[in-house]
């Protein structure tokens, strides 16, 4: 409840959602937002169609999910009116009442996908995922620049970064449906994005392609400490993953290059070691030890109260990628149990006062260390 | 620094330190190991450095950051060597240049930096005289207190390398090896295979070149003791190691740390270096035909990896997965050839074994498990820590005479030894002696030595499930039997302790215990089902009370309980307000506070943040009606 009326009031900008979830029912709106939120996506939610209407009119989101049957204006009314105040947003109808009418209603006053309710949280995930996919075309084809693509480097035909996106508008343009590829699509996505994102402070796009051939140059010290050579693939990848914070996709397509391994068989180490990580990782890292010894001392209730002052479940990134939230399995500290280590240093059970401190104590103004 | 040539050269140098040494009068050692560090011990050594040098006595005070000591709980500690030693426990850095006063200039001590035995209510000095200490056995942990890491001349100094200049000297390859064989020395990592019997047939294997490497991948969670020997005492690995390389004939050597140990990766690093520019690493070692060098290798998080022959898929540069062992890995191991494979512990062993004999080693233990054991003592106990004890010692010895006993005056409910792979056992079984027999024979086993003490508040049926998630999520997923298994596992621990259990599910997890046991690809999908099969052994009855009643009498399942506040005790403070991360705790009115269970997500901070003489704060059975135990696919319900 109190999410919702802070949204309306205080209007938000536009690109500050990425998805609008209009529905009366409170129950299905916040576990819906949940889902979003654990599926990466900011989501706000409204329970009324002239509510939603408000908000995605001045947050201009990718995606509005709508329920049908909702008492005053219903969702078709909503879906005919969105049409006009944002063009680019992709609805998508939600009910729990699924008839084939229905359905063909829906489509014909534009809704992108119909979900019949109760449905798997990865059913709209992927449906969600395909909608941002669908309205960054749209917003491509309009010519609609948001914030962020302002302060991106213009598209550039070389971009190796942005030719992953072409790839991807070819992809939808051809209807694929095939969850792995979307995955994957959906990870270039969102790569090209960090990386626009990250150079958002200059100006030339040259400047983007000679900061990856800087880390590309990096990695060949790294790979000539190795000699080159294929068996040190995890040793590499571990000096990577400490270099960047990450392992950047374009580095795993060099190293594959130099050390002649395929990236497939890159990709299997990256996946099945708990170090490596995929995703960006925050500059700082938190660790909750959940190893026998911290959780016969209730490493549980600390992970919940570190989660809860973080922000963040275990796992996640915050969205400037300051801190990163993990679990490990041990930290060999057990007589401290239960214990925490960020970035370098141990704690033992901080309290949510002590967390607070040690948080702010971390310096925000550190550059991120894949750019340095 | 020239290199040593010939073993007379080891021993001019370990007089002349020794010599150079005794200059000094006071030795200030501070323990720097992960868990002192924890408290600050860094800072505090750093202190120590600034008084000593502003008061002049460089010259005849030396200070010393030494390995981990093994008395975690009260660190950080301090000991001040001078004819006797005097030990403070939980020493901060405004108390420096008092200690400097008393203990350093004079020869008094500060009394309330002691430690205090809770028996005679005395405070003790002498190293010595703490319980948690005198009724250890400390032969591989003892020069951790006493020595830098970083630096080769304090291993040196203590006799250091003397069992390999011995054994170069001395003796064949094969005299080596069979002084490990007369020693029974069996693997510290878990299994317990006789090291000797290992070496011999990596000896015998025809193939070269031959490797060996250390397995200091110690993933069990609970157990610290492999990372506190490399990070304390680096070189007594090493030692181990060449002596092993000797004995086999590899001129190769492996250390394969776990990535979580930053320190002892560095650490081996600087063993190794220093190894090199002395000569004790490379070609003709002592002047005789053998060479070695030895070479790091970071495991990058995975609990698998520690399994020998998923440990040498990764030092290759795959992915740490095992593969079927129809070919022992001493004959064809690491890239195809013969490999000898051993714990951290197991290789510090060889030193002393080398030195003092195999019947020295074989006077310590039991029948068949010789020499000392590291334990990780942790949990619910009063002294946690690393204590070495003799095998055949009990654990109601180590755990009460050695640990002190439970914290808060709590009620003993089980221990776990093993880590994942091992077992719990109750308070009837307290009086078995630690062995590797001893241990299997009762439902767990020895592993990599954790022993992790629960209490009356540690819910059985949630420890089984903790394991089964963590081996669930660890398993490489390669053979069925572990993968399925574990999930299946999983799904009806989930079940019973949320509440939604079954009779049938006892039978069900029986079932799948045997199958796993009799059709996994490796060691960690064999020994999956231990966890949940001794759980059920010995504490059947908890087990039932999730299911039938719908209820967790230790008060740990989330799904189970509830939190209120006890409006008579409550005196209003707010401390649990303030601790509540959701805001879930409301003032109903100047006297009492409540708990909206709506808002509640039951971390439990409340519960510990009420202090004790309160203790306003309560767990409730939760009302059945409450309960959802919600799937992924229950989450939105199609609306009435």
């Amino acid at each position: 409840m109190e999410t919702m009326t802070e949204t309306a009031t205080a209007r938000p900008l536009p690109g500050q959602f990425d998805v609008v979830v209009i529905d009366d029912e409170e129950t299905f709106t916040e576990g819906c937002r949940q889902t979003l939120e654990m599926g990466g996506f900011r989501a706000a939610v409204a329970k009324n169609g002239p509510q939603g209407l408000s908000l995605v009119r001045s947050a201009h989101p990718g995606v509005v999910l709508v329920d049908l049957k909702m008492p005053g204006m219903s969702g078709l009314e909503v879906l005919g009116q969105l049409s006009a105040s944002a063009p680019c947003t992709v609805p998508i109808m939600v009910t729990g009442h699924g008839t084939m009418d229905s359905a063909v209603e829906s489509m014909k006053v534009g809704a992108f996908d119909f979900l019949t309710k109760p449905f798997e949280p990865e059913r709209l995930l992927e449906s969600v995922r395909r909608g941002m996919s669908l309205n960054v075309l749209r917003k491509e084809r309009e010519g609609v620049t948001e914030p962020v693509a302002v302060l991106a480097p213009a598209p550039d035909k070389n971009d190796l970064l942005l030719r992953g996106l072409e790839v991807l508008g070819e992809a939808y343009s051809l209807g694929l449906d095939n969850r792995q590829l979307f995955d994957e699509l959906a990870y270039l996505e969102a790569e090209a994005k960090y990386h626009a994102q990250s150079l958002g402070q200059i100006k030339k796009k040259e400047r983007a392609i000679l900061d990856i051939r800087d880390d590309l140059r990096k990695v060949d010290t790294i790979l000539e400490k190795y000699d080159f050579e294929k068996g040190a693939l995890i040793q590499v990848l571990l000096d990577v993953q400490e270099k960047f914070n990450w392992l950047p996709r374009h580095i795993l397509h060099w190293i594959s290059a130099r050390l002649n391994v395929t990236v497939k068989e890159i990709y299997t180490i990256a996946a099945f070691y708990e170090t490596f990580s995929l995703k960006p990782r925050g500059r700082h890292c938190v660790q909750v030890c959940t190893g026998t010894a911290c959780h016969v001392r209730g490493a549980a209730e600390m992970l919940t109260r570190v989660s809860a002052t973080l922000g963040l479940q275990p796992g996640e990134t915050d969205a400037e990628q300051q801190f990163s939230l993990t679990t490990v399995h041990c930290l060999g500290c057990c007589a401290l149990a239960p214990v925490i280590q960020v970035d370098k240093q141990y704690y033992h059970s901080p309290s949510r006062n002590k967390l607070e401190k040690i948080i702010k104590s971390l310096d925000k103004e550190v550059q991120p260390v894949c750019l340095s | 620094m020239s290199k040593l040539m010939i073993s007379a050269d080891l021993e001019a140098l370990r007089k002349k330190v020794l010599s150079q040494r005794e200059a000094k009068s006071k030795w200030v050692t501070i323990c720097t190991g992960t868990g002192c560090c924890a408290y600050g011990a860094e800072a505090l050594a750093d202190g120590f450095e600034k008084e000593i040098d502003k008061r002049g006595l460089c010259k005849t005070v030396g200070i010393r950051r030494t390995g981990c000591h093994g008395f975690c709980e009260r660190g950080p500690l301090v000991v001040i060597e001078s004819k006797g030693n005097i030990c403070y426990v939980g020493a901060q850095l405004k108390d420096v240049p008092l200690i400097v006063e008393k203990s350093v200039v004079g020869s008094e001590t500060v009394e309330r930096l002691l430690y205090l035995d809770e028996e005679t209510g005395k405070r003790v000095s002498r190293v010595e005289d703490i319980p948690f200490y005198n009724h250890q056995t400390r032969i591989l942990l003892k020069n951790n207190a006493l020595i830098d890491a970083s630096n080769i001349l304090d291993y040196i100094a203590v006799g250091g390398y003397s069992a390999l200049a011995k054994a170069l000297t001395g003796m064949s390859p094969v005299d080596v090896l069979n002084e490990v064989k007369e020693a029974n020395l069996r693997g510290r990592g878990g299994a317990g295979f006789p090291a000797g019997v290992k070496w011999e047939s990596a000896r015998k294997a025809v193939e070269t070149p031959k490797y060996v490497i250390v397995n200091a991948d110690e993933g069990d969670p609970g157990a610290y003791m492999d990372r506190s020997l490399l990070e304390g005492n680096p070189h007594s690995v090493l030692e181990g190691l060449i002596l092993g390389g000797y004995a086999i004939g590899a001129s190769q050597g492996f250390i394969y740390v776990r990535q979580e140990y930053p320190m002892a990766h560095k650490h081996a690093q600087t063993a190794i270096d220093q190894a090199r520019e002395y000569g004790l690493l490379g070609a003709n070692i002592f002047g005789s035909t053998f060479s070695f060098d030895v070479k790091i290798h970071r495991g990058a998080g995975a609990f698998v990896s520690g399994e020998s022959t998923a440990l040498i898929s990764a030092i290759e540069g795959h992915v740490g997965e095992p593969r079927p062992k129809y070919i022992h890995t001493t004959e064809k191991g690491l890239w195809g050839k013969p490999t000898c494979l051993n714990n951290v512990e197991t290789w510090a062993n060889v030193p002393f074994i080398i030195n003092r004999g195999a019947k020295w080693f074989r006077t310590m233990g039991t029948e068949e498990s010789k020499g000392t054991k590291i334990f990780s003592l942790v949990g619910k106990v009063n002294n946690t820590g690393l204590v070495e004890v003799p095998m055949g010692m009990s654990l109601r010895d180590i755990i009460f005479k050695i640990g002190g006993g439970l914290p808060k005056g709590k009620k003993f409910k089980a221990v776990q030894t093993g880590g994942p792979s091992g077992g719990v056992l109750p308070e009837s079984m307290l009086d078995t002696p630690v062995g590797f027999d001893e241990l299997t024979k009762v439902g767990s086993m020895m592993g990599s030595g954790g022993m992790i003490v629960m209490d009356q508040d540690t819910c059985m049926v949630d420890t089984a499930r903790y394991y089964i998630n963590f081996l669930a999520h660890e398993s490489c997923g390669k053979c069925i039997p572990c993968r399925e298994g574990l999930r299946q596992m999983l799904n009806i621990l989930d079940r019973i302790t949320a509440g939604a259990g079954k009779e049938s599910d006892l039978d069900l997890l029986e079932e799948l215990s045997e199958f796993m046991e009799m059709a996994s690809l490796c060691a960690l999908g064999q020994t999956a089902p231990n966890p949940v099969r001794s759980t059920i052994r010995y504490f059947r009855e908890e087990f039932e009370a999730h299911i039938k009643e719908k209820r967790c009498p230790a008060g740990v399942c989330t799904a189970l309980i509830e939190y209120e506040i006890d409006p008579v005790k409550c005196t209003a403070c707010g401390a649990c307000a303030k601790a509540c991360a959701v805001g879930a705790i409301q003032k109903v009115d100047a006297k009492t506070y409540t708990v909206v269970q709506e808002k509640c997500i039951k971390c439990g901070a409340c519960y510990s943040t009420c202090p004790d003489k309160w203790g306003a704060v309560v767990k409730v059975p939760a009302l059945p009606a409450t309960q959802s135990p919600a799937g992924p696919g229950a989450l939105f319900e199609a609306k009435a």
